[in-house]
């Protein structure tokens, strides 16, 4: 009898892993996401302050070896508050995006794929909310639903929903076309089967590169929330807020904002460098 | 002996802003278990639209199916997923027919999977393993993705895929059109083998005369919709009673020196059954036509036995008794 | 003075990407008299559109580049040539049909105006002599001259490789490349536009390289026959040469692939086997892997061009001895 053939997908992880090294960019990314990523966990550790530890007598020192960022207007040290934002900004990044995204992805499914009716009544509904300004909608949901982190963050995700939808609709109007959809079909995949196998993957470029783009909006519109008043409540450290509080002081001080500052912009770039390498990696066809 | 598929007066008709598209407009057909009807026709003759109805792919508009004797014209959902397995379909494209992002040995077991086919992961790598074999594409490419392929190992692929649930009836839509010639004989050969071996029926959907000619047994002509003539192989390019089979047998190039006898230009162009007006369908472009032929619609015949005509004067045009 | 419009010797063209070279055409020989018309056959990879492309002097370059040989034409050396000269003769002495009729007009201008424009940039002549050559242009190839100001949309497949005839002749070009001209069209109307292509070349004195897969085109507009391989033309001469006394094993197994209307075959003979990677091109001749007659002499050294009979020729070890068969 013949031997059976691997039904594995051959080192897939390895593959995309050797894929994604390559990429010297993705890496330097995967690195600083990854440093950050520490930072969120063990921020006790890393920081030599609280984030809290208030010294008047402090107030506004200069980046020095005892405060490697300085400190602000209370005294606090900078650099330990941008350790412990970390935590907030990154979870509240992750998480919003995770909202958007997998609201987008079915809504934009449903558009796509079955198109007729339901694609008119959800890309109506799309269009009326891209029609609200973002922070405006963001603002009425935490409004609603009462301030805190979790609504902040649903507030942000919902906010970047109808770019998802878009995007995802697109890519599937056209995968939907190609033939092996209709082999599927033919095999007798159920819909549900053809949308998670067969579509979503073929779309995932255009998916990842919104995901990238969107988590560094999150982390900026949540600095605006925060900024006023609906967002990440002080003494809480979150870079955004970190940011519009030391807005008053730049001309004499500016290290309170270049270093929260510094930190969201670092972190956008690497999830951008991060994603771009994520979406060479997982095509096949992009093997050399 | 009964048809393992049988069509009769078989009606897809597509709603476009112009009118009804008549796209595939009363046929009828039967095919006996592990024979070939061979459909050919120019782009836009409703013949894929034809072969993609048959099998449920499309719903009818009207017409009734039969499959081994039963009227499978009215089922749905469950019904349609249980004949699927006795009714596979080959792709014309090989590049777009198979899910880039998916290995080889996957795109050949889905539909192993769909159907529980194989109790566990290794059952079904036996499965996948004799299911390459069997269409001749070397086991280490199980993990290949099909970019990485040419057009023939992937045309194997497709074919590989139609077999997995031992289906009895396959419908080949231009499976060797995207292929290089001498990929296209290799592939060619490959189907008339397994069909032999595994009984099976095919309906062969294509353009080209030639390859047509060669791997079927009846052969059905559509022009806009309609059917124009439909006998034996042999019988339609010997005798080719209809003045568009003539006309579209003569347009072939032959590879042989001297080997057009007559050039029978067809004046005009193949035009799109939008709310087709009553009459023969090809009288436009027919150099026989007469008033007949634009105000009545030809009956489709036997102009000899077994092999049927649509056309009214096929017998003034033959010389037939 | 020799009347031969073209000559193509020893032509090599590479495609130079990061890691890899492909080799494209390796060194083929082609000569053309005036007048006469050839078919360049060959399958996907074999060469063709690259070869068409050198003539043109339209290789996109990088990563294309003619590593070295002559294209000769009207004895003048094309690869040689300055870029001025070579758009002077581009479109106007030799012209190209392309594949894709629906891709090769540009959507948002008339189709009169397309042709126009061709004849105004190589000829001093007003706007209105333009239009109205343009016009007698599309008369000659079937279409009314009322249709030039109508938009390639307005016209189907085949009119629109009607168009694109017209435009590739609207300057009476001495030498017409048309590469793939009918692959997608049709039968019907592969074969208006095949008998439109011939009516125009006999009389007009106009050279012609049909570049197709199709032997069959072959053998009803063309003189003569050039059989493509992986970069090399593997088999040369007249049609009668090619098609009644057939000798490259190559060649003889594309006539097996086809199926043919004229007689029945029960199976096919393919040729085993696929078209070498054109990055990995064996070092003996380039057939031998698939080639049924082939033994070890064959993949050791590169197979020598033979003159089986004058004007035939073939690239084949074993048709050295004179190549009776």
């Amino acid at each position: 009898m013949s031997d059976t053939v691997s039904m594995k997908k051959r080192g897939q992880f390895k593959e995309t892993w050797r894929r994604f090294t390559k990429n010297k960019g993705a890496v330097i990314g995967l690195g600083f996401i990854a440093l950050l990523a520490v930072c969120a966990l063990i921020p006790s550790v890393i920081a030599p302050y609280g984030f809290d530890d208030q010294l008047l007598s402090r107030r506004f020192q200069s980046p020095s070896g005892a405060h490697l960022f300085g400190t602000d207007e209370y005294g606090r040290d900078i650099f330990s508050r941008v350790v412990y934002g970390c935590r907030i900004s990154l979870t509240l990044g992750l998480v919003s995006v995770t909202i958007s995204c997998a609201l987008g992805i079915v809504l934009g499914c449903v558009a796509g794929y079955y198109g007729k009716v339901a694609d008119n009544v959800i890309m109506r509904v799309i269009d009326v909310m891209l029609s609200i300004p973002n922070i405006l909608l963001a603002v009425s949901i935490v409004a609603a639903l009462g301030t805190s982190f979790f609504n902040l963050m649903l507030a942000i995700g919902i906010g970047a929903v109808p770019g998802y939808a878009r995007v995802v609709r697109a890519a599937i109007l056209s995968v939907k076309e190609q033939e092996y959809i209709e082999a599927a079909r033919s095999n007798g995949a159920s819909d549900l089967r053809i949308i998670v196998s067969h579509i979503v993957p073929n779309c995932m470029a255009p998916i990842i590169v919104q995901a990238t783009m969107s988590i560094a909006s999150a982390v900026l519109s949540a600095a605006g929330m925060s900024f006023i008043g609906l967002g990440i409540m002080p003494p809480t450290p979150e870079w955004g807020s970190m940011l519009s509080s030391g807005r008053a002081y730049i001309r004499d001080y500016w290290y309170v904002v270049t270093f929260p500052g510094l930190a969201i912009m670092l972190t956008v770039f690497s999830i951008n460098l991060l994603g771009d390498g994520l979406r060479d990696a997982l095509d096949p066809r992009l093997k050399s | 002996m009964s048809a393992l598929i049988e069509v009769r007066d078989l009606k897809k008709y597509f709603k476009t802003p112009k009118g009804n598209l008549h796209a595939v407009d009363g046929v009828s057909f039967g095919i006996e278990r592990g024979k070939t009807l061979g459909v050919v026709g120019e782009s836009g003759c409703g013949k894929s639209t034809l072969g993609r109805v048959t099998i449920h792919l499309l719903e009818a508009t009207s017409g009734r199916i039969f499959f081994e004797g039963k009227d499978i014209s009215q089922i749905g959902g469950a019904e349609v997923k249980r004949y699927r397995q006795d009714m596979q379909m080959i792709f014309q494209d090989p590049y777009s027919s198979l899910d880039p992002r998916m290995s080889v040995s996957n795109i050949i077991a889905e539909p192993l999977r769909i159907y529980r086919k194989c109790r566990d992961e290794a059952e079904l790598g036996a499965q996948v393993g004799r299911l390459m074999d069997r269409v001749g594409l070397a086991r280490r490419l199980a993990d290949a993705y099909p970019h990485e392929l040419d057009g023939g190992r992937r045309q194997r692929i497709g074919v590989a895929r139609a077999l997995s649930l031992n289906p009895k009836f396959i419908v080949c839509d231009e499976p060797v059109s995207a292929l290089d010639v001498s990929i296209q004989a290799q592939i060619l050969n490959l189907m008339q083998d397994l069909q032999a071996e595994l009984d099976l029926t095919f309906l062969f959907i294509t353009h080209n005369m030639a390859v047509v000619k060669h791997i079927s047994d009846e052969i059905l002509v559509m022009y806009m919709g309609k059917m124009v003539e439909s006998a034996p192989s042999g019988s339609v390019f010997a005798e080719r009673f209809h003045p568009y089979t003539k006309a579209l047998l003569a347009a072939v190039p032959v590879p042989v020196l001297g080997g057009k006898k007559e050039r029978r230009l067809l004046k005009g162009e193949i035009s799109s059954p939008v709310n087709p007006k009553p009459g023969c369908r090809f009288a436009k472009r027919c150099e026989f036509a007469t008033e007949l032929c634009s105000a009545e619609e030809p009956p489709f015949a036997e102009a000899k036995p077994g092999h049927r005509v649509a056309c009214h004067h096929v017998k003034s045009i033959n010389a037939l008794a | 003075m020799s009347d031969t419009i073209l000559e193509i010797k020893d032509l090599v063209v590479h495609y130079v990407t990061d890691r890899t070279t492909v080799r494209a055409v390796n060194g083929i020989s082609i000569s053309l008299e005036r007048g006469e018309s050839l078919g360049l056959v060959g399958e996907t990879g074999a060469g063709k559109t690259t070869t068409a492309l050198s003539i043109m002097q339209l290789i996109p370059d990088p990563p294309g580049r003619i590593v070295s040989g002559e294209i000769r034409y009207e004895g003048e050396d094309l690869v040689a040539m300055s870029p001025a000269r070579k758009r002077e003769i581009r479109g106007n002495q030799v012209s190209m049909i392309f594949q894709d009729p629906m891709t090769a007009l540009n959507p948002v201008l008339t189709v009169g105006d397309q042709i126009a424009e061709v004849v105004r940039l190589h000829q001093k002549i007003s706007r209105a002599k333009a239009t109205v050559k343009a016009q007698e242009m599309l008369e000659l190839v079937g279409i009314p001259g009322e249709r030039y100001p109508e938009y390639p949309h307005q016209f189907s497949g085949g009119m629109k490789q009607r168009v694109v005839i017209a435009m590739a002749l609207a300057c009476d070009p001495k030498l017409l490349i048309a590469d793939e001209p009918t692959t997608a069209l049709d039968v019907t109307i592969q074969d208006q536009v095949l008998d439109l292509i011939e009516k125009l070349m006999t009389g007009s004195g106009t050279s012609l390289i049909l570049i197709t897969h199709d032997l069959g085109v072959v053998a009803e507009i063309c003189q003569k026959a050039a059989i493509m391989y992986a970069g090399e033309i593997v088999e040369y001469g007249t049609l009668p040469h090619i098609y009644q006394n057939t000798q490259h094993p190559y060649t003889v197994g594309l006539f097996g692939s086809v199926p043919n209307l004229n007689e029945d075959v029960d199976r096919l003979r393919p040729i085993k086997g696929l078209m070498p990677d054109p990055t990995e091109v064996p070092a003996g001749c380039v057939f031998a892997p698939r080639c049924p007659e082939a033994s070890a002499e064959c993949s050791a050294a590169p197979a020598p061009v033979v003159e089986v009979e004058p004007g035939h020729f073939v690239k084949c070890h074993k048709r050295r001895g004179g190549g009776s068969k």
